[in-house]
């Protein structure tokens, strides 16, 4: 499983039933008007779920 | 209902805060909108570009055990039903709190019909499963 994505050139990707190495990611906040951060370890402390929504880009459709 | 909506994309949090101000159907998001420039978290996923350096239409459930439950992946310009990513989430919720249920695809939504799996149902998911 991947462990240290910035530095592992032979990427393997997960697959459904791994466990999700945590991850950190800079967020904008709407609710807040600020900018803040998404933990995957904080939100399962919290015993909450996690839907990721990617997307190409800004200023494009869903 | 207990999640918590990240949408991620290579965008800096200051674009997102720039697009969420200007974009009319964005005026009352309640979800984070998350920043993955290095693409770091895309590529874990397997949803990134590397061609476009962008990501592809992707979308995870993880359970609050950290599990990865669910994916979707499109590539190309063909957009999500995000009706359908709620119903798997409602679903993937259901069957948390029930272990021993399944939820078959025409479940929407809690008191809809659901599956035990066993002897007794072989052959008969056609009559359990909200088809007939």
């Amino acid at each position: 499983m991947c462990c240290d994505c910035e530095n592992n050139e032979d990427l393997i990707s997960l697959a459904l039933g791994d466990e999700v190495p945590d991850f950190t990611i800079k967020t904008y906040e709407p609710t807040k008007g600020d900018f803040g951060e998404f933990t995957l370890a904080k939100t399962m402390e919290a015993k909450r779920w996690t839907i990721l929504f990617f997307y190409p880009g800004d200023f494009t459709f869903v | 209902m207990g999640a918590d909506l990240v949408t991620v994309s290579v965008d800096s949090i200051e674009v997102h805060l720039a697009w969420q101000r200007h974009e009319v159907g964005l005026k009352n998001v309640k979800y984070s909108m998350g920043s993955d420039q290095s693409g770091a978290v895309s590529q874990m996923f397997g949803v990134y570009d590397d061609e476009a350096g962008k990501c592809l239409r992707g979308s995870f459930i993880i359970s609050p055990e950290g599990k990865l439950l669910s994916s979707e992946m499109n590539y190309g310009d063909v957009g999500r039903n995000i009706d359908e990513l709620m119903r798997k989430f409602k679903a993937y919720l259901h069957v948390s709190k029930h272990p021993v249920k399944a939820c078959p695809s025409k479940w929407k939504d809690e008191g809809d019909a659901t599956l035990e799996p066993g002897a007794k149902l072989v052959g008969k998911v056609f009559k359990e499963d909200g088809t007939y």
